[in-house]
């Protein structure tokens, strides 16, 4: 997809001589190309959500939603109209700034992380060399937002969905950072797309197939999907934290966690799957194709796990996450500099 | 000035997970429940007045309203006792007979298969919830073929069944008893054996058998704890002492060993139904009963083994048309009763599961 | 093994992820409902005898009938109400109807708009009624 930077690189050319002050020129560009991002966020969310519907449906041998569009691909966007018709009501004993405020942190935060991640080779917003370090960090802000909209609500069931988002988000933050180690003491870097590169001959599942696992359970913790979603838990708390949101508050709940998801499977697919890197020399296929093919990969797996599962006591989820998967990634981590030791004695 | 206090949580009577209007109120230290009181009688329908106002037969559709995931049984054990009430029950004819064993039994199936799919539900399980409502539903079309509605069938009369079966209803049951063996396995491979199911239910919530019998439990919820009794074996009403069968009992009487009770007796159901379809005979399947039921003065309890326990009737007759007075017990509201000692000292989310293994229909405990 | 219990789950859903969809499409599939389906009563007005079984047998008392007496002092229908809000749909009123004048249908789809709607009415002597309100009005 190197058309897309070259009309890129044309159009910057184009602004600096037509302006005549490149910082604006630049400026622009980025807006732009922010903008850019954002909508195929959004575009990948309605995708995500039919998507959703459907596999669920399958799993469970029904047909899912097929009257709006073709099978059911515009149910989405329908539902969009009807969310953005409801009545935004805030609880009478809720803390009104701080509930407001709630839902656009935790979508901000979601779209934030978009910032680092590329889609194909230069094709990215700011190829920063703390790469992975800032999206961790920019995750790890989103519990913020869950904990807000919790303890505004004036909810019980709100405020320990908020409580549980607190203590999972945070217990999972660092088997999911340990986990992405081997590969950054493999590569020596930060930076997302160095990682991608280094990944030209193997990819990174074969020799970090345990920092896999457990990439993949502590982001499925992370984006608080089933067999992990104890801070929504329906059963138990009705609806979690964004219990009391309604209208377009609720969908901003909704679209910041399957944004998150979209993230969590394209780090998913670059630093595991080997990015844009196409398998067996299928280089006729753009590298773009690929990326979208196996971040949607991902997808499934989350899907499929969350439609098989019942959902983890929270008790176990901190013991599971404390006493196995950490253990776990920190052995990986010890093998890795075992193994690069190795090598590096053995290639001199 | 910091300072930490008891949460109080109204859990219901509109939840998702209280199978219905059940209204608990936890008091939580953390997440953790301290005390747990239960408030009952949000659906009270008053059918135990209605029952004095109606003849014995315009009773009959009512109990489908009782536990309305087994109505075919309710309707059994109502007819059963007006039947004992009149001293008619050994003219019933055989097949009435069979057919009423074939019916509780079906009935039985599909109640825990409601059971285990609600459970698998309140787990967050959805895709067991289909698996479970999708066998479900193959009963349900089979008594819409013989009775004519799903869940209300009003089946049974007093005096034998309604309607004879019609023809394409064994072949559907013989293809039902034969996908069973198959549709069990897949309930077990999806939940029973799933280890994050097994963390959360072993062990937790148990009752001891000593417990149970002081509560007066009954049926499933009772045989979990190791209390081995079932009517249909140790008190064989109608035709069950015909039939071969074990009685799953299990000694833990933990939420998961209420579980596999329920898992482990839907195969027996299979089994007496097997039997059932073997022997069933030609004949006629209504005795000969005067058309206004007035059964002598006197009363009677009569009780089965229905799919939650032990449901019986204590019918006042004062020789008219109508009962004098009719008294239903409900296992349901036994079983329920143990909940508020059982659900100290869980977390919220076990609270639940336990609930669901308790196997609650709200509509048999308010009547 | 910790886990297969796990992978069992996800062979059985992925199992039936590729199988047939099982959801009847409900306007556009109609399900085959069997004879003895109580969706909805019928009455052949000739056939009654307006012997008030049904009336009596009905738990809920949601029948009424009207009735006149004709020249031979036989009984002739006039009027036939039920009540649906307030029918269990038992069918006893079909099973004592001794000329099988009331009879059960398939249909199923009974929803109205109003309350008043569920007042059904299944027959009713127009002319006749409308003769007797022009000779009332004449007198």
């Amino acid at each position: 997809m190197d058309i897309f930077i070259v009309w890129v690189e044309i159009f910057r050319h184009w602004l600096t001589v037509a302006t005549g002050i490149p910082i604006l020129a630049e400026i622009i560009v980025k807006a732009a190309l922010t903008l850019g991002v954002i909508i195929f966020v959004l575009l990948n969310l309605i995708v995500l959500v039919w998507l959703e519907r459907k596999l669920s449906a399958f799993f469970q041998m029904r047909r899912g939603p097929n009257r709006l569009g073709p099978a059911g691909f515009f149910q989405f966007p329908v539902d969009i109209v009807k969310m953005l018709g409801k009545e935004d009501i805030v609880p009478a004993n809720a803390d009104r700034p701080v509930f407001l405020i709630a839902s656009i942190c935790a979508f901000l935060t979601a779209i934030m992380a978009w910032a680092v991640i590329p889609l194909g080779r230069g094709l990215i917003l700011e190829d920063l060399s703390i790469g992975i370090f800032y999206f961790i960090a920019i995750g790890s802000t989103g519990t913020i937002a869950f904990i807000m909209a919790g303890f505004s609500s004036n909810n019980k069931y709100a405020l320990l969905g908020g409580m549980r988002a607190a203590a999972q988000m945070i217990s999972y933050e660092i088997p999911m950072v340990f986990s992405l180690l081997g590969v950054i003491m493999i590569t020596g870097s930060l930076t997302l797309s160095k990682i991608v590169e280094g990944q030209k001959s193997i990819w990174f599942i074969i020799p970090q197939i345990l920092a896999f696992l457990c990439y993949f359970i502590s982001s499925i913790a992370e984006t608080n999907r089933g067999p992990f979603d104890m801070t929504e838990g329906e059963q138990e708390l009705v609806g979690g934290y964004f219990l009391e949101y309604s209208g377009i508050r609720y969908a901003l709940f909704m679209v910041a966690e399957y944004t998150h998801l979209v993230a969590v499977s394209a780090i998913a697919a670059l630093v595991f799957l080997g990015g844009w890197n196409a398998p067996f020399g299928l280089t006729f296929i753009p590298g773009f194709i690929w990326m979208m093919l196996k971040i949607y990969f991902m997808i499934f797996l989350f899907m499929w796990v969350r439609w098989t599962f019942p959902r983890i006591r929270i008790d176990h989820l901190m013991h599971f996450g404390w006493k196995v998967l950490i253990p776990v990634s920190l052995i990986n981590i010890v093998l890795t500099g075992i193994g690069i030791f190795v090598f590096r004695a053995i290639t001199g | 000035m910091i300072r930490t206090e008891e949460m109080k949580l109204n859990f219901g009577p509109h939840h998702p997970s209280t199978h219905g209007v059940y209204r608990a109120v936890f008091t939580l230290e953390g997440e953790y429940i301290t005390h747990c009181v239960n408030h009952l009688g949000y659906l009270h329908r008053g059918i135990e007045k209605l029952a004095e106002s109606k003849t014995y037969n315009q009773f009959i559709p009512y109990n489908g309203r009782l536990d309305y995931v087994s109505g075919m049984m309710n309707e059994a054990a109502y007819v059963q006792a007006v039947e004992e009430l009149m001293g008619i029950s050994d003219q019933i004819p055989e097949r009435a007979q069979y057919i009423r064993v074939i019916m509780s039994e079906l009935q039985r199936i599909a109640s825990h298969l409601v059971f285990y799919a609600s459970m698998a539900l309140d787990m967050a399980g959805s895709t067991p919830w289909f698996y479970g409502f999708r066998d479900r539903d193959r009963i349900l079309d089979l008594f819409e073929m013989a009775a004519g509605n799903r869940m209300m069938p009003n089946y049974m009369r007093i005096g034998g069944v309604a309607a004879d079966l019609n023809e394409e209803f064994l072949p559907t049951l013989r293809k039902l008893l034969d996908d069973m063996p198959k549709c069990i396995e897949e309930y077990n491979g999806i939940l029973t054996g799933n280890e994050i199911f097994q963390a959360r239910t072993i062990g937790v919530a148990p009752l001891s058998g000593e417990k149970a019998l002081n509560y007066g439990m009954s049926g499933p919820s009772a045989r979990a704890s190791g209390i081995d009794y079932d009517l249909r074996r140790d008190e064989p009403y109608g035709i069950y002492d015909r039939f071969k069968f074990n009685v799953p009992v299990t000694q833990n009487g933990d939420t998961f060993d209420r579980y596999l009770v329920r898992l482990l007796e839907i195969e027996e159901s299979v089994r007496i139904l097997e039997q059932a379809y073997r022997d069933l005979s030609e004949g006629p399947v209504m005795a000969k009963v005067p058309k206004v039921i007035k059964p002598p003065a006197g009363e009677i309890f009569y009780r089965i083994e229905h799919s939650k326990g032990h449901f019986g009737f204590h019918i006042v007759s004062d020789g008219s048309n109508k009962p004098y007075r009719l008294r239903i017990y409900s296992p349901c509201f036994v079983n329920v009763a143990p909940f508020e000692e059982m659900a100290v000292g869980l977390h919220m989310q076990d609270a639940i599961a336990t609930f669901a293994s308790l196997d609650i229909i709200l509509g048999e405990i308010d009547r | 093994m910790y886990g297969s219990g796990l992978l069992k789950g996800l062979s059985i859903t992925i199992k039936h992820f590729f199988e047939k969809k099982i959801t009847q499409q409900y306007p556009e599939e109609r399900p085959a409902l069997p004879k003895r389906f109580r969706g909805s009563f019928e009455l052949i007005p000739s056939k009654c005898i307006v012997c008030s079984l049904c009336s009596n047998a009905c738990p809920n008392n949601i029948i009424s009938i009207q009735s006149k007496k004709d020249e031979n002092n036989k009984k002739k229908l006039t009027g036939y109400q039920m009540m649906m809000g307030s029918c269990l749909y038992c069918g006893f009123c079909v099973e004592v109807c001794p000329t099988g004048a009331l009879y059960i249908t398939q249909k199923y789809e009974n929803a109205v708009f109003f309350r008043q709607n569920l007042n059904v009415s299944l027959f009713k002597d127009e002319p006749e009624q409308m003769l007797q309100a022009v000779r009332s009005e004449a007198e």
